[in-house]
């Protein structure tokens, strides 16, 4: 089973031959291993972890909005932005949670507003998790 | 005619422009291989997007507003993509050109007519004629990211389903290679899927394909982030041109500032060396006579 994950900004993997892949589907995480049934499906803001051929260790990206598709071959993700945990920095993503927050306890922002800060938010809350999820 | 010291003033001055056309090559290289890199890292993403998406709506007959083709269009959205500076040939000349003839061909055939800009140089000569944008957008070569586009994409799309404009269509350059630019016109809403140029039959998509949620709701989102992808795609294009437009120019100036100090140093030469023949002569026939 081969594994792409692009973005549209760079290309995090390309054609990695794996075993198994974990992602954060529409209805909840998807497991998917050798001879999936074909599938589509939009991607939540999450981890997606997967396992290299002959290795035992899960690896993790952090992903956005995105979709996946599951054919015979490959597994192919679609994020509009993806990160290896280790290129996420923690001090910048602790602010970037502490400041959306206070953000979102004012009380004179728009829904749109409430809307985009909740997203963020959530992103950086996954990405705090990927990184402190890797440390123990 | 022109003394010695004039020559020499204007050489060196030659060569300070010499030195500036150099530079500001060199910037564009540097910055052209950036923006190069972006597209190349793009185009499996954006393929990939549209792929899918064919594939759904061939397979599935799903329709949207974002695909279906409005007859008789009276409401029209133009984009002009330019740079916000000069000094990079026929980049922006190119497309205004087009985008003059455009108007002024269409513009009888609409209701609305409304026009976009973005960077400055298109903007500023449109509005010496009097042709005002609706909206302008600046510093694209700088700070070009995809958030930008896809805010860009979603109010272009939300004015697009209230019924506001019946199509959208973009004007810019194209980035073929470092030396060619081509200018195109693209529409870019409704969604246009027959340049992705597939078939249900040879799709290899199964029918019995598991979705979630439902292919309706797919396509939705999938559109969604194909527009997007789509304006970061043409932004990205142009301002690659735009980079690969100014280093070819100044590498033309640099060259064309070498045969100009090159021609004017034999004009110098000469002049000196008839200088000091006249000097000799000069000499020589002073001490004859004496």
């Amino acid at each position: 089973m081969i594994l792409n994950v692009l973005t549209p900004t760079k290309k995090l993997v390309i054609d990695l031959e794996v075993e198994e892949v974990i992602v954060p589907a529409f209805a909840g995480e998807l497991d998917i291993l050798e001879g999936h049934a074909p599938l589509m499906s939009t991607l939540d803001t999450g981890i997606v972890r997967y396992r290299e051929k002959g290795s035992s260790e899960l690896q993790k990206i952090v992903i956005s909005w995105g979709y996946l598709e599951v054919n015979p071959k490959a597994v192919n993700i679609l994020s509009e932005t993806a990160e290896d945990p280790q290129e996420i920095d923690l001090s910048r993503v602790t602010k970037a949670i502490s400041e959306t927050e206070k953000k979102l306890a004012e009380g004179d922002i728009t829904i749109a507003d409430i809307e985009r800060y909740q997203r963020k938010l959530k992103r950086a809350q996954v990405r705090k998790e990927a990184v402190e999820g890797k440390a123990h | 005619m022109a003394s010695l010291a004039d020559i020499r003033k204007r050489i060196s001055s030659v060569k300070n422009t010499q030195k500036i056309t150099k530079a500001m090559k060199m910037v564009s290289a540097a910055k052209l291989r950036k923006a190069q890199e972006r597209i190349t890292n793009l185009r499996p993403y954006a393929h990939g997007l549209l792929t899918v998406i064919a594939d759904i709506a061939a397979t599935h007959r799903v329709d949207h507003p974002l695909l279906t083709v409005k007859p008789n269009p009276k409401n029209l959205l133009l984009v002009v993509v330019t740079s916000d500076r000069g000094l990079c040939g026929s980049f922006n000349s190119a497309v205004i050109k087009f985008a003059e003839q455009y108007i002024k061909e269409k513009k009888p055939n609409y209701d609305v007519f409304d026009i976009i800009f973005v960077g400055k140089r298109g903007a500023d000569y449109f509005k010496n004629r009097d042709i005002l944008g609706k909206e302008t957008i600046l510093n694209l070569a700088r700070e070009l990211t995809f958030d930008m586009c896809s805010e860009i994409a979603e109010q272009i799309k939300k004015q697009y389903a209230t019924g506001e404009y019946d199509e959208v269509q973009i004007v810019y350059n194209e980035f073929k290679s470092a030396i060619q630019q081509d200018v195109v016109n693209e529409s870019i809403l409704p969604v246009d899927l027959s340049r992705s140029e597939i078939d249900a039959e040879e799709s290899s998509f199964a029918n019995d394909l598991i979705f979630e949620p439902g292919p309706e709701e797919m396509v939705d989102e999938l559109l969604d982030r194909h527009f997007a992808t789509q304006i970061f795609r043409v932004m990205s294009e142009s301002v690659a041109s735009e980079h690969g437009a100014r280093m070819s120019a100044m590498e033309n100036s640099t060259k064309n500032a070498g045969e100009m100090i090159h021609s004017m140093t034999l004009t110098y030469n000469k002049l000196r060396q008839e200088a000091i023949t006249t000097e000799l002569v000069e000499i020589i026939s002073g001490a004859e006579s004496v």
